[in-house]
């Protein structure tokens, strides 16, 4: 049956929804490779130094054990393959409290795990650099050009000059990604080629950099990645378990599982930095900035820098004539911090949010009028046009439907029984980019029915990427969604971006739509004929009665998207209740209003943005990753003890999507929706709290001791 | 985990026989503590026993002896059981409320009334073997104490040990007066009261209670009281739910027009054991119940403690947990 109306826009289910709930979705350890074998990694318990010796003489005796894999042992890879975090075996060189040394494979995981327990490891410890406070004076500009200092006019003499002005610091912890499916990975080798069996939000990406360690070239590598249980960054750029896995299996000639436990994810797949920011802005008395500045100062590895953007919202959120954004960073001998959802952006809107709704307050102005009254015409950054920018009908709407305008303007009005009621906003921003992607359509008849396949490497995140692309392809083809099957996450299928960025559904949608507009033109003139009205793919197949046809596109975005600044935008709308007794805070009512072009598809971006505002929540109250300063270990390594917030943490949530056309993104106007969700969503809670109860706490998470 | 023999008890008797042949064995109840330790190498016992279906695991009205009119809860029962049964939430709510504020539904669906008592503590410096701990290896010495503490003790903790005890129900049972009933190896039983249950760390904190090896926990009894009227379990913790207490206040009076004839206090989430507020029990007794005499007990209490470097606000919190949960429970207990 071919389809009478557009899906793309419509709120239809995920299409792998029963398949994930019914267990039958295959995730990294699920599939049904047979023979296969358990390893699992043993890691360093100190920070710095050299391993002297590791003693495995008792856990190569030990029931099951297959082999025992150390620096001494493992075949030479290269470490500069792209794989992130080092810890690849290849020295006794230890850098971070919980490097991987080593591997125990043994017939089953309990084996491996108990056997792993009866090894002995002595070091040659070096002094470490794991306490911040202690080293955050010794930062320097990073080597990565894009966070070199970023100047405009001169934000020292304006602060000088200026009554109204806001000088503070900000501090974010270290958080960690903790998807719910741990990293994990199935080595199976078939001659000189390897299967890896391994959630990849880039599995083109993930081919490459196992390749590259491996001694390999990329076609040696396939990488099935189907279903991705969560990654949030942490499975953007892969890690060294990857190249472990397939090490392992190569050492006993059998397939291999390995997984990370999840005490293991703490300093195995990266973090979210600790980010100290100073914001300084200066207005004048009716509300217009003068200055602008976010200095930030983090900490990278030992070996390799890695530096989240806070002040990527901070360089184009306001119209200012002086601006200063610059960043500094300290090596630690803590595991390389990496992409974690938001990068920059989340965290850096907390400083920078918190920042705006401080000088509103002293300038007696309500903060969604400060912000409209220093929106920017143009991208303060590079002076291009916005694409569109909807940061005005955010704020508005959003003020509407939340119902601002019961804020009380001054904190401790609004008391409801034993808490303090309080009302935050904050705006947020997030880019919005088309990357390369090749896609392949292929179309059958059989009788009066076409079906359609569309292929590519794309990455589902559980964020409904085939949902989405089924619906673009089913419109683009005219078939009904029943007769579209995607195919994606396996790197055989046509190179796609990845699910990072947010350029995932921009990406693979436009590709997609490019392949099926392709074939019908395709078909089209191997028909041979004029049509009034355009026949669809569908109808062309029956009309020229052909049983198979298929192309390919390699897709980019248009070149005239390069002129403006593109972006999706929000506002994010908090009620909090806060305990006056013990400073239990409860977000009772969040609101986000969010402009990112088409909507594919209104359930499943709804959500991405809801789930996006509960790590947000859960960035504001609750999670935070603690490091001991004279080990280096964290303390906080499971779900006991990292707090993501609870069900009862969470009251109503609400997402509307402001009604955008963007001509000049792309060809469908998608931008992306991935991260906004948790951009500014901190600050929101951050300025309820304080609206509630006066305190302005700085520093997160706002855990009940810091309100008392 | 470490390879170890699994075995079903048949009876009670003959399950604290296994244990009593062998140092290294333990009961197996829910097993959603002892399990989780044995995955991180924390317990290594050689040799389980379980126990989940020796039955004991009924809730009762008490009709003879010394704790008559009360009620027994079997030491096998489930939380959520336990939690939930008609008694206890008629005549015992602080108890009730004290349950489901731990853990999660799942959780407590498994957890055991004996299972809960034995839980042990949630110290990431315990529960991490390459750090130094002397509850889990003595003569390691302590990581949290001039570590990473904020969960940790202000009450009665040693240079050894700063760490808490984790359990919230033991909470209400301890401001409930609750007698624990056990039974050895040779059939023998023996009750202790809750208050001599768990110890204080001192120069043994390996230890946890004062339970032999070997001894069966077989039911929990709560003498009869009036204080189901006006009785309330306030936990503050860093979330919402599923996250252990930083401070939690059992409260339960029992008034005379406006005068306090009776008051229990204890708290959780201070000290190696349930804290029995009894300072501030003593001082509102014959008291009116007013805030600014729930406040000087609060004081009175507080007074002692004895914070580490990141847990000071404990004792704020503590003292206006106090004061809030005597003032919950003077207004029925209603949250
Ligand atoms: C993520 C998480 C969060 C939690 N949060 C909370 C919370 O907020 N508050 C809270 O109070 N608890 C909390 N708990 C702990 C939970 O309540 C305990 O794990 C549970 O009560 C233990 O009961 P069990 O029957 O599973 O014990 P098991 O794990 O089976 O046994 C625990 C110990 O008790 C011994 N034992 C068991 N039964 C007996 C008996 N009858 N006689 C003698 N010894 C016995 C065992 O040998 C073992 O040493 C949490 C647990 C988890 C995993």
């Amino acid at each position: 049956m071919d389809a009478t109306n557009k899906v793309t826009g419509t709120p239809i289910s995920r299409i792998d929804g029963i398949a994930k709930v019914t267990g039958k979705a295959p995730y990294s350890m699920d599939h049904p490779v047979k023979n296969a074998a358990h390893a699992i990694l043993f890691k360093s318990t100190v920070a710095a130094g050299t391993i002297r010796e590791i003693d495995s003489t008792a856990a190569e005796k030990a029931p099951g054990v297959l082999a025992v894999i150390t620096h001494k042992n493992a075949p030479k890879l290269n470490t500069k393959g792209g794989l992130r975090g080092g810890a690849l075996l290849q020295s006794p060189d230890i850098e971070f409290y919980g490097q991987h040394i080593g591997i125990v494979v043994a017939e089953t995981f309990e084996q491996a795990r108990y056997a792993s327990r009866l090894i002995n490891v002595t070091y040659d410890k070096k002094e470490a650099k794991i306490d911040f406070e202690k080293v955050a004076s010794q930062a320097r500009l990073p080597k990565d050009k894009e966070r070199a200092d970023a100047k405009r006019g001169d934000v020292q003499s304006a602060l000088t000059q200026a009554t109204y002005k806001v000088e503070e610091v900000y501090e974010t912890p270290i958080e960690h990604h903790h998807p719910l499916e741990p990293h994990a990975a199935i080595a199976e080798w078939n001659g000189d080629s390897v299967t890896l069996y391994s959630s990849a939000q880039i599995v083109n990406g993930a081919q490459g950099a196992a390749a590259a360690t491996l001694n390999l070239k990329p076609e040696q590598v396939r990488i099935v990645s189907p279903y991705i249980g969560g990654g949030f960054g942490s499975k953007g750029g892969q890690w060294a378990n990857l190249a472990l896995a397939a090490v392992a299996a190569k050492h006993i000639n059998r397939p291999v599982k390995l997984a990370l436990t999840r005490q293991q994810m703490v300093n195995s797949v990266g973090m979210r930095q600790h980010n100290r920011q100073k914001i300084s802005l200066a207005a004048t008395s009716d509300g217009k900035l003068t200055a602008l500045s976010h200095e930030t100062v983090t900490h990278g590895a030992i070996e390799n820098e890695f530096v989240e953007p806070c002040g990527d919202c901070s360089k184009i959120m306001y119209d200012t004539p002086n601006s200063l954004i610059t960043y500094r960073v300290v090596p630690m001998n803590l595991i390389i911090p990496t992409y974690t959802r938001g990068p920059g952006k989340s965290t850096g809107s907390f400083a920078m949010e918190s920042a705006i709704d401080e000088l509103a307050y002293k300038l007696k102005m309500d903060p969604i009028a400060f912000r409209l009254k220093n929106e920017p015409a143009r991208d303060p950054s590079n002076g291009k046009p916005w694409s569109s920018r909807t940061t005005v009908q955010c704020l508005s709407e959003g003020a509407k439907a939340f119902g601002w305008d019961k804020r009380k303007a001054e904190p401790r009005q609004n008391e409801q029984g034993n808490y303090w009621i309080g009302y935050g906003v904050s705006a947020g921003t997030y880019p919005a980019h088309q990357r390369p992607t090749s896609a392949v359509v292929k179309l059958k008849r059989t009788g009066d029915t076409v079906t359609a396949t569309v292929e590519l490497a794309a990455a589902d995140l559980g964020t409904g990427t085939y949902t989405i692309l089924t619906q673009t392809a089913a419109d683009a083809l005219g078939l009904s969604v029943q007769n579209v099957t995607v195919k994606i996450g396996d790197s055989n299928l046509p190179p796609a971006a990845g699910s990072v960025g947010s350029v995932g559904a921009a990406s693979y949608a436009n590709a997609v739509n490019d392949a099926c507009e392709k074939i019908t033109q395709e078909l089209l003139s191997k028909s041979g004929k004029q049509f009034f009205v355009r026949p669809t793919a569908s109808q062309l197949m029956r009309s020229e009665k052909l049983t198979e046809f298929q192309t390919r596109v390699d897709s980019k975005a248009p070149e005239s998207a390069e002129e403006y600044s593109a972006h999706s935008f929000n506002a994010n709308f908090a009620e909090v209740a806060v305990n006056k007794s013990t400073g239990m805070i409860r977000v009772n009512r969040f609101l986000a209003v969010t402009g990112a072009g088409k909507i594919l598809n209104p359930k499943t971006a709804r959500s991405q943005i809801i789930g996006g505002n509960v790590w947000g929540i859960g960035m504001a109250l609750t999670e935070e990753s603690v490091v001991d300063p004279r080990w280096g270990n964290f303390v906080t390594r499971s779900f006991a003890d990292y707090h993501v917030p609870a069900n009862l943490d969470i009251g109503h949530l609400d997402a509307i999507f402001i009604n955008e056309t963007d001509e000049h993104v792309n060809t469908l106007g998608v931008k992306g929706i991935g991260e906004v969700g948790i951009v500014g969503v901190a600050a929101a809670v951050a300025n309820a709290v304080f609206n509630a109860t006066g305190k302005r706490v700085r520093e997160l998470p706002i855990t009940p001791d810091k309100v008392l | 985990m470490r390879p170890f023999t699994y075995t079903r008890a048949k009876d009670a008797t003959s399950a604290s026989q296994s244990l009593a042949n062998n140092p290294n064995a333990r009961f197996l109840a829910g097993g959603t503590n002892l399990l989780d330790l044995m995955k991180e190498d924390v317990e290594r016992p050689t040799s389980l026993v379980d126990i989940a279906e020796l039955g004991l695991s009924d809730v009762k009205s008490i009709t003879s002896g010394s704790n008559k009119g009360g009620i027994s809860l079997g030491g096998l029962g489930k939380n959520t059981d336990a939690a939930n049964h008609p008694l206890v939430r008629q005549h015992y709510p602080l108890l009730t409320q004290a349950i489901l504020a731990g853990a999660s539904g799942q959780i407590r669906n498994m957890a055991t009334n004996g299972g809960n008592l034995m839980q042990r503590t949630r110290c990431p410096y315990f529960y991490e073997v390459a750090m130094p701990c002397n509850k889990r290896t003595p003569e390691t010495g302590c990581g949290a104490k001039e570590g990473i503490n904020r969960m940790h003790a202000i009450f009665g903790w040693s240079e050894q040990c700063v760490a808490v005890y984790p359990s919230d129900m033991a909470v209400a049972l301890a401001a409930l007066d609750a007698v624990i009933h056990v039974r050895n190896a040779s059939g023998q039983e023996r009750s202790i009261p809750i208050a001599d249950f768990h110890r204080l760390p001192g120069n043994q904190p390996d230890r946890d209670t004062n339970l032999m090896h070997g001894e069966l926990i077989t039911s929990i009894e709560l003498p009869q009281n009036r204080f189901a009227e006006k009785s309330y379990y306030l936990k503050v913790r860093d979330r919402a739910s599923y996250a252990f207490a930083l401070v939690s206040v059992a409260a339960a009076l029992e008034t005379e027009g406006n005068i306090i004839k009776k008051a229990r206090i204890a708290m959780g989430g201070v000290a190696h054991k349930p804290w029995r507020a009894l300072k501030a029990e003593q001082a509102l007794i014959g008291k009116e119940a007013t805030e600014a005499n729930f406040r000087a007990a609060a004081n009175a209490e507080m007074a002692d403690a004895k914070p580490l470097s990141h847990n000071a606000f404990k004792v704020e919190l503590g003292n206006r947990s106090i004061v809030l949960a005597l003032q919950m429970a003077l207004n029925g207990g209603k949250a």
